[in-house]
């Protein structure tokens, strides 16, 4: 009965390489975003765009940052269906 | 419960049987005490400047999703019909299985069985386009974060059962900081959007406590 289970079984290895590698990514994201954001504050503040021009610039960022972590969830439904 | 956390929190990376200095396996156990420490989690799931709210849950709900997964995967052999014959987190919490659309009346049944149609259906939800969206441009539904809210309802069950029934195996597999550090990023997360209900949250209300009280009383949000 136990192998008609879809549940998959790995390694703790693999589990806490997963996480370690996780978290790690989760906070450089952080930090990184918070980076994008910044630097294109201070672009846009030394070319003196307009305060419209400026809320376009953002809106792009933002929608930017939206689609790639659209992007990253499809690829991780994904990798979830490979074994490790 | 505090006889499975006691004063163990911090200690888990104390070096078990002096792993020596500038060994491989020393680089990497500093490496994992420093990753899994580093204490900025709770600002990393706040929904970032000009994200939208549904498409930053759906992604940490992905994440958490092959986060607990991959955790019972690593416990699935001490997880049997015979050990936990009732899906339970502690004698008083049983969870019996419906998801409402295919299995309306709840049935009574094993860990394993019951973890196993939670994941799969899980699974399901996340694969679902009209649901969970891939494409660029396609729009969430409306009821999206409604369906959020149970999936993580649903999978915090997982993690009760393994912290009330499993927390052995898990210290046997050295894996309890890794498991403490991507449940407190699920709370952290289902706190931050109030993604699931206090009484839901009840098989482990003692720990949230414990392990999240500091920053708690900080954010205020969970007196
Ligand atoms: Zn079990």
């Amino acid at each position: 009965e136990q192998n008609e289970m879809k549940v998959k079984t790995y390694s703790p290895q693999a589990y806490k390489f997963y996480i370690e590698q996780h978290v790690e990514n989760v906070l450089k994201y952080y930090n990184q975003r918070i980076t994008r954001q910044s630097q294109l504050e201070k672009e846009m503040a030394k070319v003196g765009l307009s305060d419209e021009a400026q809320q376009q610039m953002r809106r792009m960022l933002h929608q930017k940052e939206s689609n790639y972590i659209r992007l990253k969830r499809a690829k991780m439904e994904k990798h979830h269906f490979t074994n490790i | 419960m505090s006889f499975l956390f006691g004063s163990r929190s911090n200690k888990t990376f104390k070096p078990k049987k002096n792993i020596p200095e500038g060994t491989h396996q020393y680089d990497l156990m500093k490496h994992a005490a420093a990753t899994l420490g580093s204490g900025n989690l709770r600002l990393a799931v706040v929904l970032p400047e000009g994200e939208d709210l549904n498409e930053w849950v759906a992604v940490n709900t992905v994440d958490f999703f092959n986060q607990i997964n991959m955790l019972y995967g690593t416990i699935t052999e001490f997880c049997t019909e015979t050990s936990c014959p009732v899906m339970s987190a502690s004698p008083k919490y049983e969870y019996h299985w419906a998801d409402g659309q295919t299995v309306k009346k709840p049935i009574k049944c094993s860990a394993p069985k019951y973890i196993d149609y939670l994941m799969t259906w899980v699974q399901d939800q996340l694969d679902d386009e009209t649901l969970f969206p891939s494409k660029i441009g396609v729009p969430f539904p409306k009821n999206f974060l409604t369906i959020a809210k149970t999936i993580l309802k649903r999978l915090f069950r997982v993690y009760a059962h393994i912290y009330h029934q499993h927390f052995k195996e898990v210290i046997q597999l050295n894996e309890e900081a890794h498991l403490n550090t991507s449940f407190k990023h699920f709370i952290f997360f289902v706190e931050e959007f109030h993604m699931i209900e206090r009484k839901e949250l009840a098989p482990l209300q003692e720990l949230i406590m414990e392990k999240l009280t500091r920053k708690i009383s900080l954010s205020g949000s969970f007196n």
